[in-house]
């Protein structure tokens, strides 16, 4: 039976998303389309009559602007935020800014999808010289202790979980067994890591587990914090499929084009 | 000597700023001027490079969209119930330049501007009583909902105040964090009022404006070295805090 109730929401669309890029920790703001996701959000939970009592976001401003966006929906603004590298997506080294069609050109669709979605396949790390060093080497990150070597990895899913897991232990955890109902609003990749762990996914299954952006997903727990269930999408489930879709076709070359 | 930088802010104009009446602990969003006036907080403080570690507002919207509005990148935010505007009471939702013709204008000047006077106190039967308390960012307070105020004087503000300050903000100030209140006329007021020293009543005269960004510099004790600053075009500003004071008077041609 389930004792606690999580939500788990991938943040709206940046333009990187609209142009299939690897985001990883730039720093790119919601599109238009990202904002009206994240209102859609707010409005569905306000609607499914969900109380919050703790938000955790990861750093870059497209999940902190989600959660504001999903705040103001609800008339919560009030609600404490906390943020946190340790929710941040996949570091994706020297793939960060390329785009996954292109990729997929050049090294074949099956093999962007593993790059995107596997457990263990590491990406190149990235260098000093990337276009995207600077950008990602933010003050933000040396307050808290990331140093500029970490941030030139390229992680693989099994990292992310790894640093993400006593963020949810120290910090999430504790305040889900209060029975505080928490919102954490992540990427993608940090969003799945975190569903693997709960919901006991394997390593080969998580390849086939996609999140559509702005949409809220359910995790319903028992009093050890394992998943009842497989994690549910809330809203349209036909408009979830297609948004599901158009991320899993992220990676494919146009059929024109081949 | 100055060691330490605060920032505090009244929150920009919302609806019922422009409309004149008492907003108090009534959610009201902030209107086209009080986005403006955030923005251009922003951009002020970007050409001060000013850098925030942390910021407190109230619950109340208004200041924590003000808040949003000027923070570009990711910098805590926390609020808390003890930031909130003075609790007008009965007096919430009324129009001061009505009250000034029924109760003349000094009597509302007290009224908004006195530190030891409290309005008389908000009922179950008071339009906006249900739509305060029934709220859920009350039920999570660090004090039951039946002992949240029902109506304050400034000094009542101050004593609310004055714990969160101590145990929250004082202590981050103190490790050398820059901290901007983003919050409201009345809780802005009561805290000068406490770290600058003003007198009970000289604060009667302090009047600030809103979406201006003032700075207060404080010793190693945490004590004003000065009176509080506005930044920006100090004549703009005075015409503003003249358009507050002058809310309350009544406009000759209906006396």
């Amino acid at each position: 039976m389930s004792k606690y109730k999580l939500i788990i929401l991938r943040h709206g669309e940046g333009s990187w998303n609209k142009e299939n890029r690897f985001y990883s920790w730039v720093d790119q703001k919601l599109n238009s389309d990202g904002l009206e996701e994240a209102q859609n959000c707010g409005k569905q939970l306000k609607a499914l009559n969900f109380e919050f009592d703790l938000v955790f976001t990861s750093v870059p401003n497209r999940f902190i602007h989600t959660a504001w966006l999903i705040l103001e929906e609800l008339g919560q603004e009030w609600m404490p935020v906390e943020s946190s590298w340790h929710l941040n997506e996949h570091l994706y080294g020297a793939s960060i800014g390329l785009n996954w069609e292109t990729m997929a050109l050049n090294h074949d669709e099956e093999q962007v999808r593993i790059w995107r979605r596997s457990y263990n396949v590491t990406l190149p790390p990235t260098g000093e010289s990337h276009p995207y060093c600077h950008e990602i080497s933010d003050s933000r990150y040396k307050v808290c202790g990331v140093t500029l070597d970490q941030l030139l990895r390229s992680e693989i899913l099994k990292e992310v979980l790894e640093r993400l897991l006593p963020y949810w232990n120290e910090r999430i955890a504790p305040e889900v067994l209060k029975g505080k109902i928490v919102v954490i609003s992540a990427h993608g990749n940090s969003s799945r890591a975190l569903l693997k762990r709960l919901e006991g996914i394997s390593n080969e299954d998580i390849i086939n587990i996609t999140l559509p952006t702005g949409v809220p997903i359910l995790l319903e727990l028992d009093e050890n914090l394992h998943a009842l269930g497989p994690h549910q999408f809330l809203g349209d489930q036909e408009a979830i499929r297609v948004a599901i879709k158009k991320v899993e076709d992220q990676g494919k070359v146009k059929q024109v084009k081949k | 000597m100055s060691k330490y930088k605060l920032i505090i802010l009244r929150h920009g104009e919302g609806a019922w700023n422009k409309e004149n009446r008492f907003c108090s602990w009534v959610d009201q969003k902030l209107n086209s001027d009080g986005l403006e006036e955030a923005w251009n907080c922003g951009r002020q403080l970007k050409a001060l490079n000013f850098e925030f570690d942390l910021v407190f507002t109230s619950v109340l919207n208004r200041s924590i969209h003000t808040a949003w509005l000027i923070l570009k990148d990711q910098v805590p935010v926390e609020s808390s119930w003890r930031l909130n505007e003075r609790h007008y009471g009965a007096l919430i939702g009324l129009n001061w330049e009505k009250m000034a013709l029924n109760h003349g204008e000094e009597q509302v000047r007290v009224w908004r501007r006195s530190y030891n006077m409290t309005p008389p106190p908000t009922e179950e039967s008071h339009p906006y009583y249900h739509e305060i308390y029934s709220d859920c960012r009350y039920k999570v307070c660090d004090m039951a909902l039946d002992q949240l105020p029902r109506s304050e004087s400034l000094k009542e503000v101050l004593e609310r105040l004055l714990p969160y300050w101590n145990e929250r903000i004082a202590p981050e100030v103190l490790k050398g964090k820059t901290v901007m209140l983003s919050a409201h006329g009345n809780s802005s007021r009561a805290l000068l009022k406490h770290l600058e020293g003003i007198s009970d009543e000289d604060i009667i005269n302090i009047t600030l404006p809103t979406g201006v960004l003032i700075l207060l510099e404080l010793d190693k004790k945490l004590r004003a070295v000065g009176p509080h600053q506005f930044l920006g075009d100090q004549k703009a500003i005075r015409d503003t805090i003249k358009k507050v004071d002058g809310q309350v008077k009544v406009k000759q041609g209906k006396k």
